[in-house]
């Protein structure tokens, strides 16, 4: 199961699974599978609510109309501004 | 003509002696137009102190230089007046013909013309909101025909966004809301600042600008758009139009958040979702990880029983065709029921049904109906008993109500 599945798309995807289960139109193989998929996304959505670290960014427009981005602290500053703070 | 004595003033170039009529019958020397221009306007300029003056506003009329050029009147004066490009950008609006207003300026002499005139540095409308409240009308009215404020326009939020884009200040108090609430809610969440002038000259574009920026390139899923309170001319940017057509513009969803006022913003009626404050904005824009717990619980559940029941509707088919067809299509169901099993056991490590595997069975009748009465059950009925790990066919032999303990 892909981990980089954006949580949206796996609640998604998860509520038709459930949608589907409830339904009465599946073949045994079918609803084993679907299962089997539906269990793989509540395993990595409940993975989801335990990491801790908010990811934080600043956006930079490029040059000729790029976009980059770059990490901060979350007092506002750059992270490596904070980092070249530290002594040593 | 006599020549009158001026007023002392200081820094006024005085006539030379020699102006005016003399004794001697001799021809007095005569100024030049632009002489006398430039000491009316030293004379004006030095005169007077800047002054408020109030009245009501005629002609207003903005160059395309920027420079506005207008008349401040009452019933019976006139004062031509004009105001700079500098000072003009800064109006929220363009003042209405006859509107009541009060500006500060001084009087000087336009030597060109020889006319004297008002140059204004400030200029605020009377009544309730002056200019400012006309600005809101006019670009509402606008916004509004152009149906930017409708209902209809306005997207549903994502429910579980991966990433969200934050326009504002860098250094104010709205972000250090915004990023305490994300991650106390949904700390798994991606933040994208992108950061933005929000108040004084300049921070409409620079917002504007920001706002594009956050929207490019599905960068985003959701966009908050916001600052701390403050007063209406703080609040400004929030009122102009690029903000409002950057908004409207937005290919994801956008949530405003300007401050604790209780005044509406125009960038608050162009977003998808308006929210009081900055935190507000962060509670709508992410979920709660309690929340999303309980959600992923209720979609075990469902998915268990949905499952369960696909079972009990289908067994009776699944068991006439194996018996028709012998026992290896017979071995074939038990495998597949054993991986039945298998998968619900590894639903059950992630449900919070866990009554069977504590020992408890479920006895389930014709119709999937659960028998909860020793009523229910006929010597000689079928029954599924369910079990933890599977479910056990069986046959009623005589069924004993309960008695009175002994």
């Amino acid at each position: 199961m892909d981990e980089a599945v954006p949580l949206e798309r796996r609640m998604e995807r998860l509520n038709a699974i459930v949608a589907r289960l409830e339904g009465d139109q599946l073949e045994l193989d079918e609803a084993l599978a679907l299962f089997e998929e539906g269990v793989a996304h509540i395993r990595e959505a409940g993975r989801t609510l335990h990491e801790a670290e908010l990811k934080i960014e600043r956006l930079l427009a490029g040059p000729g109309g790029a976009v980059a981005t770059e990490p901060m602290t979350d007092d506002g500053s750059r992270a490596d501004d904070a980092g070249a703070d530290r002594p040593g | 003509m006599t020549a009158r004595p001026f007023r002392e003033t200081r820094g006024v170039r005085r006539p030379p002696a020699t102006g005016g009529w003399t004794a001697g019958g001799a021809r007095p020397e005569a100024y030049t137009v632009s002489a006398v221009n430039a000491m009316a306007k030293d004379l004006l300029e030095s005169g007077l102190p800047p002054l408020w003056v109030q009245g009501e506003v005629t002609g207003w009329k903005r160059h395309s230089s920027g420079h506005c050029y207008f008349g401040l009147r009452d019933r019976s004066a006139q004062i031509r007046s004009v105001m700079f490009r500098s000072e003009a950008q800064r109006l929220p609006a363009d003042p209405e013909e006859g509107m009541e207003v009060r500006a500060l300026g001084r009087l000087t002499l336009y030597e060109a013309r020889g006319e004297y005139q008002f140059v204004a540095r400030e200029l605020e409308g009377l009544g309730a909101g002056g200019l400012w409240r006309l600005a809101f009308e006019r670009l509402y009215r606008k916004l509004d025909a152009e149906g930017l404020l409708a209902a209809e326009r306005k997207r549903p939020l994502p429910a579980h966004p991966t990433t969200i884009a934050v326009v504002t200040s860098p250094v104010g108090a709205a972000l250090q809301d915004i990023l305490r609430v994300v991650s106390m809610r949904a700390p798994w969440t991606r933040v994208l600042l992108s950061p933005a002038k929000v108040q004084g000259d300049g921070a409409a574009s620079d917002l504007a600008r920001a706002i594009r920026l956050a929207g490019r390139d599905g960068l985003a899923d959701v966009i908050i758009v916001g600052r701390g309170g403050g007063s209406t001319e703080d609040l400004w940017a929030f009122n102009d139009e690029v903000v409002a057509r950057a908004i409207a513009d937005s290919p994801i969803p956008v949530i405003s958040a300007v401050g604790h006022e209780i005044d509406v913003t125009i960038a608050d009626l162009v977003a998808d979702c308006r929210a009081a404050t900055p935190s507000a904005a962060a509670e709508r824009a992410v979920p709660d990880r309690v929340a999303l717990a309980r959600e992923l619980n209720a979609a075990a559940a469902r998915m268990r029983s949905g499952l369960e029941r696909w079972v009990r509707t289908r067994r009776s088919v699944v068991e006439r065709a194996s018996e028709a067809m012998g026992r290896s299509m017979r071995r074939s169901t038990r495998r597949r029921r054993e991986r039945l099993a298998a998968y619900a056991d590894r639903l059950e490590a992630l449900s919070p049904l866990g009554a069977l595997r504590r020992g408890f069975a479920i006895p389930i009748g014709a119709a999937g109906r659960i028998l909860r009465a020793a009523a229910e059950f006929r010597p000689g009925d079928l029954f599924d008993l369910r079990v933890a790990d599977g479910s056990v066919p069986c046959r009623v032999a005589e069924a004993e109500f309960a008695r009175e303990e002994e």
